[in-house]
């Protein structure tokens, strides 16, 4: 095997190089000391420009990245607040109707104080949690089939897309007829909500797989297994993640919605029916209380997982351009 | 070297559904550690070859006779995995080629220092230069350890100083590794340089029109007047053959 025997000693190869090189008249040594220096030439040249063509990773620092991505929604916020206290104020409008921030606050601690806005915020977050789990495990499978199975994408693919489309609490009377008030419609509704976006983020994370990886996995003699997981799979993790960050929106959002219209029976109490039960009181502080609330979860599971998790895939591909999040 | 023949191109021919003939009665013989360019004018066959030599595609009519273990292929995109470091993707060849964990780690670094990365093993693909880039696609296409390694203009889309060192850097891997190279091309000057023997392509269908001999290999660099004196006479048998499809 002629390349079995390959790494010839470098030695003897520049030996050979030079001899070959220079002629009679000189010694193979003195001839191998000048291929020796030529290719440490060589090295020395690569690095430098190895050097010059790139540069070093500049890390943002803390304080920057706070300056940048997390003083300007604050300060907003802030003075959001600031601008509807100074409304209340000068305007002073009916209090059942527009209740300023410190009534809303109010309503916020009242809740706290009772216990209910924990139970709430408990269930819900669980119920939103497991449901995401759920279109996950069903999500992915789904996703890899139809990306990888043509004939199926072609058949299925059109009404997985028009299921996005759905808003899922058109699911919730079927549901209810269903499953009845209990969790089961809560969690249909969720899976309704979250599975579409997960296989389409999926979908279309395959399909945006360059060309030349497959090829290039082909070549280094993967199998159809081998190149689907370790090249077609992390290759496509940038729109699998963006898929499962909407399904996430998704369940949310449909969890609410099921919350809200389904209230009663082994059906717990979510934040929805908080919601609810606030509307039927005619209480608007705790009506808009609840609604920062759920607004506030939402965000702050994207702040705590989603955000960091894409932030990371995407610098390690080098995908992340300056530092805008 | 040896003079066994590794490569055998036999009455080749190739045609791309009901479309025109790319390839018509290729003939081509290459030996065993033989560093071949294969020339010709974008368009004219020469990446469809390379595809049939490594097994891609299958030809039309005729025959190609490859070594057992196949061909290692570098293309002109790095297409390294944008998600592992340049060490893992050379262990990803290791990997699938079978090589224990345990060994892949080492070897990597060795082929990386081949290619004289070693300080670069831990970046990512978006972290180096388009010469590294390619250099570590080379470390890669090392890690396949086939005897034959096809390269389809791998060069071809870095600027002149960085090309002139990858030049050097592969003359110095093929002394030193002794493996079969099928370099495409379609620089005049590159082929001349580079090639122990330059293989000229017409174009519409796709022939050998022309061959080269360079008896003496080393020392050659993009400079050298023998070189020069090689690219113009090849570049005179291009224009004629480029000329027959004016009339
Ligand atoms: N997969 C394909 N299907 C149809 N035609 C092709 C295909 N690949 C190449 N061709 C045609 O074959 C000819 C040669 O292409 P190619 O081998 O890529 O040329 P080169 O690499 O020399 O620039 C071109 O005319 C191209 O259009
Ligand atoms: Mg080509």
């Amino acid at each position: 095997m002629p390349h079995d025997a390959t790494l010839l000693d470098e030695r003897e190869a520049a030996a050979r190089a030079a001899a070959a090189a220079t002629g009679p008249g000189r010694s193979p040594e003195a001839s191998a000391h000048d291929a020796r220096d030529r290719h440490d030439d060589l090295r020395s040249l690569e690095a430098g420009l190895d050097r010059l063509q790139t540069s070093p990773e500049r890390a943002q620092s803390a304080w920057r990245r706070f300056t940048t991505s997390v003083l300007p929604p604050i300060l907003f916020v802030v003075a959001l607040i600031a601008a509807w206290q100074l409304y209340v104020v000068i305007a002073q409008p009916r209090p059942d109707i527009v209740p300023g921030p410190v009534d809303v606050f109010n309503a916020m601690l009242a809740g706290w104080e009772s216990g209910r806005l924990q139970l709430a915020v408990l269930t819900s977050l669980e119920r939103g949690v497991v449901g995401f789990l759920i279109a996950v495990v069903v999500g992915t499978p789904l996703g890899l089939l139809l990306a990888e199975v043509k004939p199926l994408r072609r058949a299925i693919g059109p009404i997985i897309s028009g299921l996005q489309v759905l808003p899922s609490v058109a699911w919730v009377p079927a549901a209810i007829l269903w499953f009845g008030l209990t969790d089961a419609t809560v969690y249909f509704v969720v899976l309704m909500g979250a599975v579409p976006s997960i296989v389409n983020g999926l979908i279309a994370g395959v399909e945006q797989v360059p060309p030349q990886l497959r090829r290039v996995g082909t070549v280094l003699g993967a199998n159809r297994t081998r190149l689907a997981t370790l090249v077609v799979l992390p290759a496509a993790l940038p729109g699998y993640v963006a898929g499962l960050k909407q399904g996430w929106a998704f369940s949310w959002r449909s969890l609410m919605a099921a919350e809200i219209i389904a209230v009663g029976g082994t059906i717990g109490f979510g934040l929805g029916s908080m919601l609810q039960q606030s509307r039927e009181l005619a209480d608007i502080g705790g009506v808009l209380a609840t609604v920062l609330v759920i607004l506030f979860i939402g965000i702050l599971i994207e702040l705590v997982f989603f955000a960091p998790l894409e932030r990371r895939m995407l610098r390690r591909r080098g995908l992340l351009l300056g530092g805008t999040r | 070297m040896s003079g066994q023949t590794a490569i055998r191109i036999d009455r080749l021919g190739k045609r791309f559904g009901a479309g025109p003939l790319v390839l018509d009665d290729v003939n081509l013989s290459i030996e065993t550690g033989e560093f071949v360019c294969l020339l010709g004018a974008s368009g004219c066959g020469k990446s469809t070859l390379l595809n049939l030599i490594a097994g891609l595609d299958a030809p039309t009519t005729g025959s190609i006779d490859v070594p057992a273990e196949g061909a290692a292929v570098m293309f002109q995109e790095s297409a390294l995995m944008p998600w592992l470091t340049a060490r893992q993707n050379v262990e990803l060849a290791l990997r699938l080629r079978g090589v224990p964990r345990a060994a892949r780690r080492g070897e990597a670094l060795e082929l990386l220092d081949v290619v004289n990365l070693a300080d670069a093993s831990e970046k990512r693909p978006h972290e180096l230069s388009g010469g590294m880039r390619q250099r570590v696609a080379l470390a890669r296409a090392l890690a396949q350890d086939r005897p034959v390694l096809l390269m389809d203009e791998p060069f071809a889309a870095l600027d002149a100083i960085t090309r002139d060192l990858l030049h050097e850097e592969l003359e110095r891997v093929w002394r030193r590794t002794g493996r079969t190279i099928v370099f495409v091309t379609h620089n005049v000057r590159e082929a001349a340089r580079l090639g122990q023997r330059v293989v000229l392509l017409s174009s519409r269908p796709g022939r050998v029109a022309g061959e080269w001999r360079i008896a003496e290999t080393t020392g050659r660099r993009i400079e050298s007047p023998e070189v020069a004196a090689l690219s113009i006479e090849i570049t005179e048998q291009l224009r004629k053959e480029i000329r027959r499809n004016a009339a």
